[in-house]
């Protein structure tokens, strides 16, 4: 097991992570940038290395600073959390170089699932089930027309470097397709530098579910079920649960088992998420893979009782998981709602300050995954979660009127600080919401149903 | 003849640090006037500042055992600048203040990047600046090195080597003191 693990990533995720180094007994060391010097994390962990100035791309992304400070305090390992340099083969690789183990897959494995037409490929193959559509890049407009022939619209083009919502556009006519191919192969280059796009077909409106599964080095891997993060805004998530109340326990069994022999395919070891697309036949498909931890781990920690991140830590020093397949059962129900410092009601406009009033709710299955405190100043250099509130409750609608009496009682304030939770709570009352049927469309939908808000 | 001792950090402390620095600006900006003994006074705490011959405070009599050094650290006037002696002055009694930390006006130079300080351009050359050299404006005084690349560090202002913080081959973090200038203008 290692001595001591580097933290290469602030916020919330920094402290989830330190927290989970202080059980193993695992000393940890918080790398921060100037503006991050009184935070959590550095208050809480064994040692802080100052990494450079607020701008992440001098501190949290300078691979030299950040190497420096790992190897100045002797650390054996590295946990880069999510975002910032958690999907960087090239990071990952001069991390082994300087004799520092990397928390997350080998850098070719990186590599590999990072390309999106060589993991739909490789997954293609390995059984899991993909949208129609091409595995191998579309070179030309000829060709685009003949598959969208085949496959039929609506249908997207997306570049194959590209993620987080970016690089992609819609065609649902044949007359669209030949601008649109263009104009997508010319912003893949500008903004990934890669030109290379795929075509699939495109669903309206479908759930977005993701399987959670881990590997480790010796051939074992787990899947931890799925989340549906169908609640989302521009492709950022804002609230997720686990389980998908849509997916049958033959579908999930199925699924998962097709998720872990598709990661075991590649060489994947670590904690990882396939996503996919479920639509309203019950058919799932396969999106792509995240070689990382992600935000909203902590939904399928509380339906599995398994804390993913020590299995991380556990599994990159070459331990075993800890558990097998047949230990890991769902129970119950868990939500999420991310907190940020957003004006839901300016278009959520960042609204970040000087947090004066801060206190988080507590109560049964009521947990928050949080850096701040009363006085913590977010920052305007990195993302607006303030905090993730999660909760468990033996059924879905039991869970949603547990997580918005935890809501009512979250006190935020500041000068010019807004949070997202009067929202939260609105979306947790709307009736379509609690019925469960939300897909990627709800959000949209959901907000030009409201009441036109006061200018 | 009491002394005062405080704990570190406490509010008192920051007080009498606050004083301090009323009382060091003042200094600085009386340079050249005639004026020779000035009291800055806030509270409880009281400094008496007259002009003369550079010359340590001398601990009083029975302040403390140790002979020469007052029991929280440096005497007064190590910090107060040239030319200035305390006069007693403290709670509600006569006494000497002590900080143990001395005022300080010298420019420090801080790592710009974390990784390994060196004070030569290669091992076993001769060092870019050693103590009491003058430096202008842009001139390298040291290396900090991170995965083989060597970054030059600047003076970024005129002023002389005053101390060095670091040892030559030490690891540095961003902003880590590496040494001190004397500004120019003495």
């Amino acid at each position: 097991m290692f001595e001591k693990v580097v933290i290469a990533n602030r916020g919330e995720i920094a402290l989830r992570v330190a927290r989970a180094c202080r059980e193993l007994g695992i000393k940890s060391v918080a790398l921060y940038s100037t503006c991050d010097a009184e935070s959590a994390v550095v208050k809480f962990a064994d040692e802080a290395v100052h990494v450079g100035p607020p701008h992440p791309g001098k501190s949290y992304l300078h691979i030299p600073n950040v190497i420096g400070a790992a190897l100045k305090t002797g650390a054996d390992a590295l946990h880069p959390g999510y975002g910032f340099l958690s999907e960087d083969p090239f990071f990952a690789e001069i991390c082994a170089n300087n004799g520092i183990t990397f928390i997350g897959p080998e850098p070719e494995v990186m590599e590999k699932v990072g390309d999106k037409a060589i993991a739909r490929d490789l997954m293609q193959k390995a059984g899991l089930p993909l949208l129609p559509g091409t595995i191998e890049p579309v070179g030309t407009v000829d060709e685009a027309h003949e598959i969208a022939s085949s496959i039929g619209y609506p249908l997207i083009i997306k570049a194959v470097a590209g993620g987080g919502g970016r690089g992609m556009n819609v065609v649902r006519r044949a007359e669209d397709l030949a601008r649109l191919y263009q104009t997508t192969r010319a912003t893949a280059q500008a903004v990934f530098k890669d030109s290379a796009v795929y075509i699939e077909r495109y669903l309206d409106a479908p759930r977005h579910t993701e399987i959670q599964l881990v590997c480790d080095r010796h051939g074992n891997g787990v899947y931890f079920f799925e989340r549906d993060c169908s609640v989302q805004r521009r492709h950022q998530k804002l609230i997720e649960e686990a389980p998908s109340i849509h997916l049958s326990d033959e579908q999930r069994r199925d699924i998962g088992e097709r998720a872990v022999k598709g990661a075991l395919s590649v060489g994947y070891t670590g904690a990882g998420t396939m996503e996919f697309l479920l639509d309203h036949n019950g058919n799932l498909s396969f999106m792509e893979m995240n070689a990382r931890i992600q935000v909203e781990h902590p939904v399928s920690e509380m339906i599995t009782s398994v804390d993913l991140i020590q299995e991380q830590i556990r599994v990159a020093a070459g331990e075993p998981l800890s558990v097998t397949q047949d230990d890991v059962k769902l129970r119950g129900h868990a939500i999420e709602c991310r907190v940020n410092a957003e004006d839901p009601d300016r278009d959520f406009a960042p609204a970040a300050g000087r947090l004066d009033v801060y206190v988080p709710p507590g109560g049964p299955w009521t947990r928050v995954d949080s850096h701040c405190y009363p006085g913590w100043s977010i920052a305007p250099f990195y993302d607006s979660l303030i905090a993730k509130l999660i909760v468990w409750a033996p059924t879905r609608p039991e869970a949603i009127e547990r997580i918005d009496r935890a809501l009512s009682e979250f006190q935020i304030e500041g000068r010019g600080v807004k949070t997202t939770i009067p929202f939260h709570r609105r979306v947790l009352a709307d009736a379509r919401f609690r019925s469960g049927d939300v897909s990627t469309d709800f959000v949209e939908q959901f907000m030009a149903g409201e009441p036109a808000k006061a200018a | 003849m009491s002394e005062h001792h405080t704990p570190h950090n406490s509010p008192d402390r920051e007080m009498i640090e606050s004083v301090w620095a009323e009382a060091r600006d003042l200094v600085r900006r009386l340079e050249g006037s005639t004026v020779q003994r000035f009291a800055v006074a806030a509270g409880e705490y009281k400094i008496e500042i007259e002009r003369g011959a550079p010359a340590p405070v001398a601990p009083l009599p029975g302040a403390n055992d140790a002979a020469g050094a007052l029991p929280s650290g440096q005497p007064v006037a190590a910090g107060a600048g040239p030319g200035l002696t305390v006069g007693p002055g403290a709670r509600m009694a006569s006494g000497v203040f002590t900080l143990e930390q001395a005022v300080d006006t010298r420019i420090p130079v801080l790592a710009p990047l974390v990784g390994t300080f060196y004070s030569a351009a290669q091992p076993g050359a001769k060092s870019f600046v050693e103590v009491g050299d003058s430096v202008e404006a842009g001139q390298t005084v040291c290396i900090v090195e991170a995965m083989k690349m060597m970054n030059e560090v600047v003076a970024g202002e005129a002023g002389k080597v005053a101390e060095l913080a670091v040892a030559n081959g030490d690891w540095v973090e961003f902003e880590q003191v590496l040494m001190y200038l004397e500004p120019a203008e003495a």
